[in-house]
């Protein structure tokens, strides 16, 4: 068997190493440069684990603004959420066409009403399934690498942080911003925690939190038994304002390298954001949207007679990670309202009450008392199921 | 806030309507909604009654 070893300039080698069995093959390698993916990688299939990474899918709110102006969670893009701080600061979020190249779309925030500090914010919650195999809290934790491009107009030291869901672990990162208002690409490698308690299930197994301002802050660099959201030199961006700060294609992958961004169909991003979110509407339309009741709505055909309740079950597309919470709207975008519609003469009537719901992971049931022979029930809705 | 809703044909109910948008929450533990409801409740506030 023969080899070659390479040596590094201080330390440490590579031996490149020949099969050690008859017979002539050739490896080609590209002409560019570039880092060579190994069995320590995952470097076919679904190595990125985030989903939405790019910020392609926006089911929510079909590319319009959002408004993150309470302590309450915002969805801008499918799967990344916002949550802002009550009567004080104010940003919006927003899936726009502004993006790193080989991306169509980042998702950008800006600045409507200055603060001075504060817990301002955006996360991503990885599903305990879904990281399992990097052995948070196991002897054997691996270490793993998050990238993503991000411009800002404000440049500085930002930071985020890793934790676990019952938040008292946690890893504070560091980048910087070096120039204004131009794409940069970040990296951030971590060995994965090898003590406290990390979900392996259908919760939240590892939340990671972008600070764009100072709040909860410790210091970076190692896993502490603490809950902090960002670092001590964390710029504050929403004192600006009119601030800008775009992301796009996160990553998140096993090993030390940041390999190059993973493109998936949009068809298997979308299956896979609705796991945890999915609607009745046609993609591109935003729930509450006025339609026809044609326009793809569940229906309940031949309600029954008077004080007896008619059930419409709904089967979802893709099964949730647990039961999930059902907003619905009737065909005039009414929250919490059904359409019906006579047998006869079509005639269509809005802002009928239901009066109950079962939800589950796999599919819901609407139930309605105003039932009357011959009439078809309508509604569109929302099944959300978040971690 | 939230709401309750009654008794249908002897059916307990398993969820509770979060006002804000009339949205049904169930009583899942792992739902990330029901669990705001639970700590919602712990903090000592109260859903308003099911409608008769």
């Amino acid at each position: 068997m023969a080899s070659i070893k390479l040596k590094g300039d201080t330390s440490g080698e590579i031996t490149i190493q020949a099969p050690s069995v008859a017979g002539t093959n050739t490896l080609n390698l590209q002409a560019s440069s570039g880092t060579l993916a190994t069995t320590a990688q995952a470097s076919v299939g679904t190595k990125n684990l985030i989903i939405n990474g790019d910020m392609r899918i926006d089911q929510r709110n079909a590319g319009a603004s959002v408004t993150v102006n309470a302590n309450s969670v915002f969805y801008p893009v499918d799967r990344l959420h916002t949550v802002g701080v009550g009567s004080a600061g104010v940003f919006t979020a927003q899936q726009v066409s502004d993006a790193p190249d080989g991306a169509d779309k980042s998702l950008k925030f800006t600045v409507t009403t200055t603060a001075s500090s504060g817990a301002y914010r955006f996360h991503y919650n990885i599903e305990g399934n879904h990281v399992a195999h990097l052995g948070f809290g196991q002897s054997w934790a691996k270490t793993f690498t998050l990238s993503f491009w991000v411009k800002s107009s404000v440049t500085g030291t930002y930071s985020g942080s890793f934790r676990n869901s019952a938040h008292n672990r946690s890893y504070v990162f560091e980048y910087t911003i070096n120039t204004a208002n131009t794409w940069e690409r970040k990296t951030i490698t971590v060995a994965a925690d090898t003590t406290g308690t990390w979900l392996t299930d259908n919760g939240s197994g590892l939340k990671i939190i972008w600070g764009l301002a100072s709040t909860s802050s410790g210091t970076a660099g190692s896993w502490q038994s603490a809950n902090y959201f960002t670092s001590t030199n964390q710029t504050e961006w929403i004192a600006t304002s009119g601030a800008t700060f775009y992301i796009s294609q996160v990553q998140l992958e096993v090993g030390t390298e940041a390999t190059p961004f993973e493109n998936r169909m949009y068809s298997t991003e979308l299956a896979m954001c609705q796991r945890y979110y999915e609607k009745s509407y046609s993609d591109g339309t935003a729930p509450a949207t006025s339609t026809a009741y044609t326009a793809g709505m569940s229906t309940l055909i031949n309600g029954y007679t008077s004080s007896i309740y008619v059930l419409a079950n709904t089967y979802f597309k893709v099964a949730k990670r647990a039961s999930a919470t059902m907003a619905y709207w009737d065909a005039a975008g009414n929250s919490g309202k059904v359409t019906y519609i006579t047998g006869g003469g079509l005639s269509q009537v809005n802002n009928v009450s239901a009066v109950y719901a079962f939800t589950g992971s796999e599919k819901m049931a609407l139930m309605n008392i105003l039932g009357a022979s011959t009439y078809n029930y309508c509604f569109h809705w929302t099944a959300s199921a978040e971690l | 806030m939230y709401k309750l809703i009654r008794t249908i044909n002897k059916v307990a109910p398993q969820v509770v309507i979060r006002t804000a948008d009339n949205a049904f929450i169930p009583f899942d533990p792992a739902n990330t909604d029901y669990q705001e409801y639970l700590e919602w409740v712990a903090e000592g506030n109260q859903p308003e009654p099911a409608d008769e």
